[in-house]
């Protein structure tokens, strides 16, 4: 085994009772040191137990469990957990033990000494944006879910494993709140490049989180295991395509980025505005629409003819207003969003310091959209 | 005094709380007012202060209060372990027989029990003992049982993943989870056994109900009423005490 | 075996005695419970609306359930003489709380918007008590008056020791004679009933539930 797999489930059956019919059946899986491997696929499949059967809650009937090349199936599996981190959808936490309490509980159980416990604790509740000072002391039934959720995060890496299991564990959050934590996941997942598998049904969070997903049939059989846009531009069978679902172009939307394509330029202009000069300009271009800048080169407003020759109304209040600030890291579905709300058909683009760079037009997202289809 | 009637705690809001706290005191003064006034004001013959005499009275009381902490620790100790020993997988089956046939059981009137332990053990004080650890045992264990039952599975799943081995879930998660519901039955218990300890006298163990017997018998007011006021006023003090357990052996946070 | 075919023989030998101390029994606790719901279920509408008082009521009525039956039986004596008086008193001093905490459980656990379309309707306040909350709340507070009625009886052969009647007559006479003959048996005939009635009432009661609550509700 490469030293590049840290996890392997080889021919992994789990059968209950006497019943011929297993929950996972004859599963040979790898994951890679340092990924993110999201297991998905329809309620039933499976994809639970094979969790669980990681970290031993669920006891395989026959095969064999490897974690960092050694044979882990038959050692003590509460030693075994220990090493893993462990993140479910009720979060779980200890509704007894104030939060630093619930942190402090697999270190704790490792016999590290108070002061490092004390330390850990403090480190992970900044790392997961809750001040320690007024959060240490606090217990569960203060918290909101997000914020539960979070410190459920922090618990599972307390003792620093190099693995993390995840079970839905942003399924019973409000979509809002579930958006911004798995953004927040994201985030901290490139600064600890943690190994983890991640189980959800939600196919766009599969999508968004996974850099490999492996989507599942009942009994955990493996449809297809590859890279999210490998999947999208290529779906192996009926069930796969049928579990992506219709929107699958659009959700390939969500894995490019605005710096992928080539920025479109609309005529700007810059206070003092000469109106006539202005009108001329953008009469002689191809577009309907251009945009205002103030001082620093930042995106104002959206002028196109009419609002040019309102002489009624000052330049700076006329057309409409650009109001989302769009970088070139974001992804063209932000793009999209974005040139629906100004309903100009336009998304402008700035730089991180907010200057303007170019737009993004719905006619090069489409064009985008066809050369994709049409390389499938 | 039938189990059916103490196991109805009512929810703890914190006024409920707070109330339980101060009623019982209070309705205990006032009790204790009423007894000093029937002591002081009514007609004390030599009859009667010889049922009130201070060494029949000590002795009485002592014994009762040694029955019923006999009575409770005994059940304590015998029918938490088995709650537990119950609620451990493997055992689901008898768990619910078990949790249904204390519920009906729980109907049965406590005396009856009493009976038939002396019956089979003759009279005695030791027999009441057994007879009263038997029936509070019912409240105790259903408790245990069911406080058990109702910690949240997925704060028992996170302590498992996270590698805690069986035992350490059943002391640092489960048992403390469970304890407020496990205090309520304790209490229960508590009570009922000073409850019957009242009626020791019944089958020779002596105890305050001597006093109230004795002033039946002789037809004297004044010790019936003392009698009863005393033992009212001892239940009521192991409730308060019990409630004051209860209130702070419950886990913060919960 | 033996002893059954005695029990058998002693009970044969008696049946008026049986007869007379069961009819005694019943009337106790049917008198007993049917006042004792009416004062709680009129306790627990009276404070529904203001929390402290029924909080109040609550503890108040939890308190006497403390009070060992020896004790509350015979505080009264003194007061109102031997008899069916002081037990009948405690009694029904214990059969409050059941009846009293379900009704205000169930009063209070009435959906809202039913109440509030009632509201809506036009229904004035007592109509919506009367017409829409007390039916809605009916299960739960027979309920308590079952768990009354089962505690009434299993006590109410406590208050015959006091006061006689009843199928505690059977149990005192029987420990008062012991080890004489037919003591043992006394006791087991009284206890035995006793069990056999409360069975009996319960199921009685299963009867008025599911002849009294519309079939919407069960």
């Amino acid at each position: 085994m490469s030293n590049d797999v840290l996890i392997r489930l080889e021919n992994v059956t789990k059968k209950y009772g006497d019943s011929d019919a297993a929950a996972v059946n004859n599963l040979t899986l790898d994951v890679h040191r340092g990924e993110v491997l999201v297991l998905v696929g329809p309620s039933g499949c499976g994809k639970s137990t094979t969790l669980r059967l990681i970290n031993r809650l669920i006891e395989p009937t026959s095969g064999t469990l490897y974690l960092n090349g050694e044979d882990v199936t038959s050692m003590n599996p509460s030693l075994l957990r220990r090493k893993i981190g462990y993140v479910i959808q009720q979060v779980g936490l200890f509704p007894h033990r104030t939060i630093a309490e619930n942190i402090a509980t697999v270190p704790k159980l490792l016999g590290w000494d108070k002061d490092k416990i004390a330390d850990r604790v403090d480190e992970l509740l900044d790392l997961i944006g809750m001040d320690p000072e007024t959060y240490r002391g606090r217990y569960p039934k203060e918290l909101s879910g997000g914020q539960a959720q979070r410190v459920g995060v922090a618990r599972a890496l307390a003792a620093d494993p190099d693995v993390l299991l995840m079970d839905e564990p942003f399924g019973a959050i409000d979509p809002i709140t579930r958006d911004r934590l798995q953004n927040e996941f994201l985030r901290l997942q490139q600064d600890l490049k943690k190994t983890i598998v991640f189980v959800t049904h939600d196919i766009d969070e599969a999508i968004k989180m996974g850099n490999r997903i492996a989507i599942l049939r009942e009994q955990s059989e493996i449809a297809q295991l590859d890279t999210p846009e490998a999947i999208l531009a290529d779906p192996a069978d009926e069930f796969v395509e049928n579990f992506l679902g219709s929107g699958a172009i659009l959700k390939s939307l969500t894995l490019m980025k605005i710096a992928d394509t080539e920025l479109h330029q609309v005529p700007v202009f810059k206070a003092p505005v000469m109106r006539d000069k202005a009108i001329e300009t953008l009469q002689d271009s191809e577009d309907s629409t251009s945009i205002l800048l103030d001082a620093d080169d930042k995106p104002l407003r959206w002028l196109d003819l009419a609002a040019l020759n309102r002489t009624s109304q000052p330049i700076e209040k006329s057309g409409r207003p650009i109001s989302v600030d769009l970088q070139p890291e974001d992804t063209l579905q932000d793009a999209l969003t974005a040139m629906l709300q100004s309903s100009v058909g336009l998304a402008a683009v700035t730089d991180r310091k907010g200057k303007y760079l170019g737009c993004c037009t719905i006619e090069s997202l489409a064009k985008l959209l066809v050369e994709q289809g049409a390389g499938k | 005094m039938t189990t059916a009637a103490i196991t109805l705690r009512r929810q703890r809001t914190p006024l409920a709380e707070r109330l339980d706290l101060i009623v019982t005191p209070v309705f205990a003064g006032l009790l204790a007012l009423l007894g000093f006034a029937v002591w002081l004001y009514s007609d004390i013959d030599a009859t009667t202060s010889d049922i009130l005499s201070y060494e029949n009275i000590s002795r009485q009381l002592v014994q009762t209060i040694q029955l019923g902490f006999a009575s409770s620790l005994l059940v304590v100790i015998i029918a938490v372990p088995i709650g537990i020993l119950v609620s451990r997988r493997g055992f689901p089956r008898l768990k619910t027989a078990l949790v249904d046939f204390l519920g009906l059981a729980q109907a049965l009137p406590a005396y009856g029990l009493i009976v038939i332990f002396f019956t089979f053990m003759g009279t005695g004080l030791t027999t009441v003992v057994y007879a009263l650890a038997l029936f509070s045992l019912l409240p105790v264990l259903r408790n245990t049982i069911v406080g058990l039952e109702q910690v949240d599975k997925s704060v028992i799943d996170a302590g498992r993943g996270m590698g805690y081995t069986r035992l350490q879930v059943l002391l640092n998660i489960e048992l403390p989870l469970a304890v407020p519901v496990i205090m309520a039955g304790i209490r229960t218990a508590i009570v009922i056994n000073i409850g019957m300890a009242a009626l020791a006298f019944l089958v020779g163990g002596g105890g305050l109900g001597e006093t109230i017997n004795s002033g039946l018998k002789l037809n004297r007011g004044p010790a019936i009423f003392i009698g009863a006021v005393m033992v009212a006023i001892l239940a009521m003090v192991f409730d308060f005490l019990s409630a004051l357990a209860q209130k702070y052996l419950k886990p913060k946070g919960i | 075996m033996d002893f059954l075919l005695s029990l058998w023989g002693y009970t044969s030998g008696r049946f008026d005695q049986v007869g007379q101390a069961l009819i005694e029994h019943i009337a106790y606790v049917v008198s007993v419970v049917g006042l004792a719901s009416v004062f709680a279920i009129v306790v627990a509408v009276a404070t529904r609306h203001n929390v402290f008082a029924r909080e109040l009521s609550l503890a108040i009525a939890s308190v006497f359930l403390t009070i060992p039956s020896l004790a509350l039986f015979t505080i009264f004596i003194p007061l109102v003489g031997l008899g069916f008086a002081p037990s009948f008193i405690a009694l029904f001093l214990y059969a409050i709380l059941p009846i009293l905490r379900n009704t205000v459980t169930g009063l209070d656990g009435v959906d809202p918007s039913v109440m509030e379309a009632a509201k809506g309707m036009g229904l004035t306040n007592s109509e919506i008590l009367l017409r829409i909350q007390l039916p809605l709340a009916w299960p739960v507070i027979l309920a308590g008056i079952r768990i009354a009625t089962m505690l009434t009886v299993g006590i109410a052969a406590i208050a015959t020791l006091v006061a006689g009647g009843g199928l505690g007559d059977f149990i005192k006479s029987g420990l008062a004679r012991l080890p004489l003959p037919n003591s043992l048996e006394a006791i087991w005939l009284g206890t035995i009933l006793s069990l056999l009635l409360a069975f009996a009432i319960d199921m009685a009661l299963k009867l008025v539930k599911n002849v009294t609550i519309s079939r919407g509700i069960r």
